[in-house]
């Protein structure tokens, strides 16, 4: 938007007159060749494990997805890079395919928010929905009106806690307890197998957290009995509270040897606390998730020990699948893609594949 | 009409009027505005806020402040959860208890010790979240609504709207007549108007303040529960800044923050007046949710500025001081 087209909106907006921002639109960034890039692959091939789910068992009608109002709620305020690249992949996917009636929400954080959003996206006439779920309880009231419609969901990156091809059509999103499992081997490497290691937790109540944390918790078990996890406190996903919650860790627990970040922003605020604390890079090693461009060059930078991505860039397997699935296909009740990892040997190079 | 009467009404009914206005230009723009699901999805959402505006209605009105609602809450959804493995009856009382009593003890240490209302219910705002945060295992844990007949209070519907709207209906009609036509609402008014003039009028100053607190929490906490039922489940990452929606609205609907005038009519306005904000920019589908607040606080600094001058207005008319 340029700021000339700010400001007039802004001016209509306090006029009461939101109805005139009807025209103003984002900006479409031009196809760059790194938009392609770092694309998402699908880890097990489509229909070869669990139940599917064709349009037949979920009782929808075929429309055109060019010309249907498609619905996106995004859950998370855009701070963080994985929450931009994720719109930012729905968007260009939809202005790639041609669906012109794409309309975005952002719940800004707030769960009560994310619902009203939801329906009134239907009530818009969304034929198509999809979630970025804040929380993966509490979906009745949506659940309850998209199935009325027969309304397909596809939801990204957390689940729903909900049956698929009824309540929803399918799940697109990382083996979050793999990615635990691998940050733990990452952790297990770094320290030599034993020491005191910190676990700074996601936000509560949604099952990306549960499952990153048992993961690395299965693992460290299983593999380095040798390893203490002395610290664990939640930083909600969060930079600030990474970094504050780190500032306690190292008040107390000045011997730690180890942090588990659950996502990148939390181990950069860590980073931000360690620098604080006179901390050299390397003394306390980090491992992370998510694969941000920041975090990446903290591994080129030294201060973070590996990370293990997680790929927001969900547009092209939504709208594939979603494609897929009112051409009568079998849509499998979960869509697992495959990450890739970052790390000392390749983090100079991966730069600008990172979001 | 003159002047002080003009300014009046517009004080008390601007709220109303500018919904009206937006409403109109909403149907206008956009198609799939003014549909009955839309309109519904508006109604509904706002019923909750609308249940705890009321109660900071009474605060405000009283001269005080509560910033505890949102995170009573949450607490009485994670509450109502937890209860309704018991049944409904005990899914609606335990909320109501626990809330109601947080709202005892802070109004009793407002009234008695004569501390600011923003500080003890500021404590009450933390504390009451680090109490859910214990019982939810940090919020990790969701207790999921096992019982039908309670969660049928917050998802059952009677002509297109479910049942949370008819309860937030009733309640704030119930709240115009306590705030208008019983001597409570009058020592409320007293109170928020000039303290010590109420204390020697004989208006029973602290046990007036007490219960407009318990009020506000027994609202916040029965809010709580019936969106819990409507989730079916004890969600733990709710009405985290909700105070401030609920203080907003009570505002923009023209009752004054420093206490002694305003109503429960604006505030209701007030609160569906945020909820078509909304509906807008997702109608739009394109702006980014940050335009919500954007509008949403330049109504509110008009609002203000506007009952400023008015106030001003009126003292010039009637010959007071400025």
């Amino acid at each position: 938007m340029t700021p000339h087209v700010r400001m007039a909106s802004l001016a209509f907006a306090v006029l009461l007159t939101a109805a005139a921002c009807a025209k103003a639109e984002e900006p479409q960034a031009a196809p760059s060749a790194a938009s392609t890039a770092g694309q998402q692959v699908v880890q097990t091939p489509s229909g070869a494990a669990g139940p599917t789910c064709t349009l037949q068992q979920f009782g929808g009608t075929p429309f055109d997805l060019k010309t249907a109002v498609v619905g996106f709620s995004q859950s998370e305020k855009e701070a963080n890079p994985f929450r931009i690249a994720e719109t930012k992949s729905i968007k260009d996917e939809a202005a790639k395919l041609g669906i012109t009636n794409l309309k975005v929400t952002n719940a800004q954080s707030q769960f009560s928010k994310q619902i009203t959003d939801v329906q009134q996206l239907i009530a818009q006439g969304a034929r198509l929905l999809v979630i970025a779920p804040l929380n993966s309880d509490g979906w009745e009231p949506v659940l309850q009106q998209a199935a009325a419609k027969k309304i397909p969901i596809i939801t990204v990156d957390r689940k729903i806690n909900a049956k698929p091809c009824s309540d929803y059509l399918t799940f697109i999103g990382s083996d979050f307890y793999e990615q635990g499992k691998r940050a733990a081997d990452r952790m297990i490497d770094a320290v030599g197998g034993k020491g005191k290691v910190a676990i700074l937790l996601g936000a509560p109540g949604n099952n990306v957290t549960t499952e990153r944390t048992n993961g690395f918790k299965d693992r460290v078990k299983e593999k380095a009995p040798g390893i203490q996890i002395s610290f664990e406190q939640t930083g909600e996903f969060a930079r600030e509270k990474g970094q504050q919650v780190t500032e306690q860790l190292i008040q107390s627990n000045p011997d730690i040897n180890g942090i588990y970040a659950e996502n990148d922003e939390m181990a950069l605020g860590a980073v931000t606390a360690l620098k604080g604390a006179g901390k050299e890079p390397g003394d306390i090693k980090i491992v992370s998730v998510d694969g941000t461009r920041s975090a990446v060059q903290g591994i080129v930078d030294g201060w973070l020990h590996a990370v293990i991505e997680s790929n927001p860039r969900f547009g092209p397997l939504a709208f594939e699948t979603a494609a897929k699935f009112l051409d009568g296909g079998q849509i499998p009740d979960k869509v697992i893609i495959s990450d890739r990892d970052y790390d000392q040997a390749n983090a100079k190079d991966s730069l600008g594949e990172a979001y | 009409m003159n002047r002080e009467q003009a300014g009046r009404l517009l004080q008390q009914h601007g709220a109303v009027m500018v919904l009206a206005l937006l409403v109109l230009a909403g149907s206008l723009a956009f198609d799939s505005f003014a549909t009955p699901e839309n309109a519904a999805s508006v109604v509904v959402s706002s019923s909750f806020l609308a249940i705890i505006a009321i109660g900071m209605t009474f605060v405000i009105i009283g001269g005080g402040i509560d910033l505890s609602v949102g995170s009573l809450f949450v607490l009485g959804g994670v509450l109502a959860a937890y209860g309704s493995r018991h049944g409904p009856l005990a899914a609606l009382a335990l909320p109501l208890a626990v809330c109601g009593t947080v709202g005892l003890l802070q109004g009793l240490v407002i009234a008695r010790t004569g501390m600011a209302p923003f500080i003890v219910t500021l404590a009450g705002l933390l504390g009451v979240r680090g109490l859910m945060l214990a019982i939810s295992d940090e919020g990790a844990t969701t207790y999921l609504v096992e019982d039908r007949a309670f969660a049928a209070l917050g998802q059952g519907e009677l002509l297109g709207l479910s049942y949370p709207v008819y309860v937030t209906a009733g309640l704030a009609l119930a709240a115009m007549v306590l705030l208008q036509r019983t001597g409570f609402g009058q020592n409320v008014y007293a109170v928020g108007g000039n303290e010590q003039a109420a204390a020697l009028m004989g208006v029973p100053v602290a046990r007036t303040k007490v219960l407009v607190y318990v009020l506000s929490a027994l609202l916040a906490g029965l809010a709580g529960a019936l969106n819990a039922a409507r989730l079916s489940s004890g969600v733990t990452i709710l009405g985290i800044g909700l105070e401030l929606d609920a203080i907003a609205a009570v505002v923009i609907g023209g009752t004054l923050l420093t206490g002694g005038a305003g109503g429960v009519t604006g505030t209701v306005a007030g609160v569906l007046l945020l909820g078509v904000i909304q509906s807008l920019i997702n109608q739009v589908g394109s702006l980014t949710s940050a335009f919500q607040q954007v509008v949403s606080g330049a109504f509110l600094a008009l609002v203000v500025v506007a009952q400023r001058l008015l106030s001003k207005a009126q003292r010039l008319d009637t010959g007071g001081p400025p």
